[in-house]
């Protein structure tokens, strides 16, 4: 029994670890441009095709990553520069207008690769799994694998965000919109790269995802909707924020999951998550509000 | 230079308001009763026509549900399917149930089949208060309006709105869907529940007409009123109305519990009327349809919503029925893509929807734009008080510190 | 005892005290006016009174009541209106309406649901609008005005939620002026009625006011008394008023 839980609570980390590929693009552009996407699913979603196609012409998995990136980012560009940057200062619509843009995107989807899902294989090197009690459940190396490129992503974003130039321009535009502005920094082009940025790394999800449960034209909204929760409980303030609130979540369903089943362990992390913002209403990593 | 400020006190007192039930309303009111009343269609109550009409006008006061809280208090919530489908599977199950008791199964069963496929063998206990119409319709108005109540002070309280609200509203009806399809065996899961029998017919259409003029009227009054012009200033300025002394949070869980109310009678209705109900009733989808009936209707409109509904649902029927092939796909297809460049087109061009944006023009004609409005009165101003001057020049020869 | 009375008020962000261990009081039918450099923690002060920021250490009270932490609604309805810096007004709402919300009622939802507007209430609105000399504009939304009129539309706001003090933050910004000048006359008569709180930076407002005055100077409070005397102060004069020139 206790090894189950641990085992659980093992693959509840490589949940967290999606999480977090999923909600660090979502993140970021809600952070700093302050509007919430909700094409964001329907971004995953595309970023899974990709690696169905790069599959389905004999790729590898760590070739449809950056490709996904890539695609993801490209889309992420033109819906910024055809919808998003008109309506940068009504963030209510701009989830409407985002709606209708993850509509449009799931309808050609559509077009392309028809309605059944596509199956995507696994890179030999994340066959297996790791051993650690002699009696399964083992723990598969893909789930490492999630962790690692969590990890990995957390680490690139943090770099970029608080060491290079580029990333200090991104704190001045998040902190004072209209100051940044007058000191010269293109406040529009920030939000833009931000927005491909975030978009790419929906990419990155998608391609990850992929493996686990096809891509299907519909995948990506759940973890979208999971991914606003990331935001929700964790807070944009801080970085951090982004793998605290993951790893709460992902943990919660798993293991709420394994206790009773996966609608209740949704349920019972949502009421936890509405309870949270009583106390923290800005997330954990929220703005303080001045004092 | 002299300044009186005591008032000229020659100026007209008098507020312009608009009239509770205005003229037009009145007129096109009576030229739908009369069109449905002397229409062909209306002699076979079965006519498919019949029924999309009452369909929409649910979804019309689903809509006008949705108009309260984001067009009057600011509040967009992407969850308001959740009160709606409530609503209407409490009312659907009880058809269901007492459905079953006349007329048994294939089976043979005097349960409703969903729960004969899951094993169960009678109604669970907890659905027996069901069985009574009067309960089952309380259930369906008072549960939704507890749950709005409950999730209003969780949140407003707090301050969370705007976005936040948003996505939290929009997880509620993601989850309420899965918990349907997950309970089958008490909701009819996936297949949603079907097979009883419904109302619709010349009686209930009627009863839908007055619910909805009631609607109507409700929401003309409670925005009109004065308890309404406090629910736009705290969607104009919430910051302000606090330190007017409003508590904010308070006023918003009041509408929003009336929406919800307003929201779950809708559903209670619809499943009466169309005699089937299913988890996509609750779920984001139907959620973010309504918002986008309002929207295109016009935000802060009551009027607004019912066009926004008749006119999408409308369109939508129409376009999925027509059967005209564009580069090898059949148009029902391109349907939802229309749908899409809708959302971004009324978004982006016309945000204050069709009565909004007619509002606008015939107030223009009459009195110039708004942009000009303001030029004429701030010269007006000028003229009057000779110190308005944004520069803020100080005359030579002032004391300044 | 003193309308407002303000005790070792304290209030740190991240250890920088912006203000520190302030004592202060302002009586009944006073017009006080506050004065201080940027920074001095003058609308800090007003948004602690307000209940906006929570002080990290001190008592504030009012009427004799201890309001120290209560929320910004609770504390307007014990007799506190503020006019914020920037014109804060329902853009949408006509002039009429501004007015109307402001109006002094029980304002708990289920009171305020049947609620009309009495004749009597009207007649207050009206009175108040002739005052404010927007009369005219009263059917037109708020977000048509100019900034001039914003201010005063704001002013007639706090007018007719007949407080025990009012705090204005600056309410001659962005005036020409005569607009000031205006403006001044129109505070005087207010505060024939009311206690006023006022945070001004121009000295030509303040001296046609000339009554008594508060310096604050990094949270701290640095002189207090009439104004001319004030004014001759060593110290004030070093971090406030310049050398010399005034």
């Amino acid at each position: 029994m206790l090894q189950q839980l641990f085992m659980q609570s093992l693959n509840g980390l490589g949940v967290a670890g999606i999480l977090v590929i999923a909600a660090a693009g979502l993140a970021i552009i809600f952070g700093v441009a302050g509007v919430i996407n909700m094409a964001h699913g329907q971004f995953i979603m595309v970023g899974a095709y990709v690696a169905a196609y790069v599959d389905s012409q004999g790729g590898s998995m760590f070739l449809a990553i950056p490709l996904a990136f890539i695609v993801v980012a490209i889309l992420g560009l033109v819906v910024e520069r055809g919808v998003i940057q008109w309506i940068y200062d009504r963030p209510l619509e701009t989830l409407l207008a985002t709606w209708g843009v993850g509509i449009i995107i799931e309808v050609i989807m559509k077009f392309i690769f028809g309605t059944l899902g596509q199956k995507v294989g696994w890179p030999d090197l994340l066959d297996g799994s790791i051993k650690i009690f002699a009696r399964p459940p083992h723990f598969p190396y893909y789930r490492v694998f999630h962790v690692a490129l969590a990890i990995a992503i957390m680490a690139v974003t943090f770099y970029i965000i608080y060491r290079t130039n580029f990333g200090l321009k991104v704190r001045a535009v998040r902190r004072n919109r209209s100051m940044a502005g007058c000191l010269g920094i293109d406040t529009a082009k920030i939000d833009m790269l931000i927005f491909m940025y975030g978009s790419g790394l929906a990419g990155i999800a998608g391609a990850v995802i992929a493996p686990i449960k096809a891509a299907t034209i519909d995948m990506g909204f759940s973890y979208a909707v999971s991914s606003y929760m990331v935001i929700v409980l964790g807070g944009v303030g801080n970085l951090l924020g982004i793998p605290t609130g993951s790893f709460l979540i992902g943990e919660g369903e798993t293991l709420l999951a394994f206790r009773y089943n996966t609608v209740i362990g949704q349920l019972l992390v949502f009421l936890a998550i509405v309870i949270a913002i009583r106390v923290f209403p800005r997330g954990i990593f929220g703005y303080q509000e001045r004092r | 230079m002299a300044i009186n400020l005591a008032g000229g006190g020659a100026t007209v007192r008098k507020v312009r308001r608009a009239r509770l039930i205005p003229l037009w309303a009145l007129i096109l009111g009576a030229l739908v009763m009369a069109l449905i009343g002397t229409s062909p269609h209306y002699a076979g109550t079965d006519s498919y026509v019949v029924g999309l009409i009452g369909k929409f006008l649910c979804f019309a006061i689903f809509a006008l549900s949705v108009d309260l809280i984001w067009g009057f208090a600011g509040i967009l919530s992407l969850g308001q399917a959740v009160y709606f489908g409530i609503g209407a599977y409490m009312v659907a199950l009880s058809m269901k149930l007492n459905y079953t008791l006349e007329n048994a199964t294939r089976y043979g069963g005097n349960i409703p089949d969903f729960m004969e496929w899951n094993g169960l063998t009678e109604v669970p206990g907890f659905m027996a208060p069901l069985l009574s119409t009067p309960v089952a319709v309380a259930l369906a108005l008072a549960i939704p309006t507890l749950l709005a109540f409950i999730f209003g002070v969780i949140t407003f309280k707090r301050h969370i709105y705007g976005v936040y609200c948003a996505v939290i509203t929009l997880a509620e009806a993601l989850i309420l869907e899965r918990f349907i399809v997950e309970y089958q065996a008490y909701t009819g899961g996936f297949n949603g529940i079907t097979d009883y029998s419904n109302l619709r017919g010349a009686p209930f259409l009627w009863v839908i007409i007055a619910v909805t003029v009631v609607c109507f009227l409700g929401a003309r009054v409670l925005t009109h009123s004065r308890i309404g012009t406090v629910l736009k200033s705290i969607r104009d300025n919430d910051v302000r109305a606090e330190f007017m002394g409003y508590n904010v949070a308070n006023y918003r869980i009041f509408v929003f519990c009336i929406s919800a109310f307003m929201a779950a009678g809708a559903g209670a209705m619809y499943a009466a009327w169309v005699g089937i109900v299913s988890f996509l009733d609750t779920g984001p989808l139907l959620s973010v349809e309504a918002v986008i009936w309002t929207a295109v209707g016009g935000r802060a409109t009551i009027i607004g919503p019912f066009i926004g509904a008749f006119l999408i649902r409308g369109l939508e029927f129409v376009l999925s029925g027509l059967d005209i092939e564009l580069a090898g796909r059949s148009i029902a297809e391109y349907w939802q893509i229309f749908m899409g460049a809708l959302f971004i087109a009324v978004v982006l061009w016309i945000p204050d929807g069709i009565v909004g944006t007619i509002g606008n023009w015939v107030r223009k004609r009459g009195t110039g734009t708004l942009g000009q409005i303001r030029e004429d009165q701030d010269r007006l101003a000028h003229d009057r008080q000779h110190d308005w001057d944004p520069a803020g020049a100080t005359k030579p020869g002032e004391e300044r510190v | 005892m003193a309308l407002l009375e303000i005790k070792g008020l304290t209030t740190e962000v991240s250890g920088y005290k912006i203000i520190d261990n302030l004592d202060f009081s302002v009586e009944a039918n006073e017009l006080r006016v506050l004065l201080g450099p940027n920074g001095a923690g003058k609308t800090t002060l007003i948004a602690m009174i307000t209940g906006q920021f929570k002080p990290t250490a001190g008592k504030i009270f009012f009427d004799g009541k201890d309001i120290t932490g209560r929320a910004p609604d609770e504390i307007f309805l014990a007799g506190i209106s503020r006019k914020f810096q920037v014109p804060n007004m329902y853009e949408t709402l006509s002039v009429y309406d501004n007015v109307m919300i402001s109006l002094q009622t029980d304002r708990k939802v289920f009171k305020y649901m049947f609620k009309r507007v009495s004749p009597a209430e009207n007649e207050r609105i009206w009175e108040i609008l002739e005052f404010i000399e927007l009369a005219d504009r009263a059917n037109d939304p708020a977000d048509t005005m100019s900034h001039g009129e914003r201010q005063w539309l704001e002013m007639g706001m706090l007018i007719g939620s007949n407080p025990k003090l009012l705090l204005l933050d600056e309410p001659t910004t962005g005036m020409t002026e005569q607009g000031k000048q205006r403006t001044a006359q129109l505070i005087e008569k207010i505060a024939k009625s009311h206690t006023v709180l006022l945070v001004e930076h121009d000295m030509h407002v303040v001296r046609r006011l000339g009554k008594k005055v508060t310096v604050l100077h990094q949270g701290k409070l640095l002189a207090e008394g009439p104004l001319a005397e004030v004014v001759e102060n060593e110290m004030v004069k070093a971090v406030y008023l310049g050398k010399g020139r005034h």
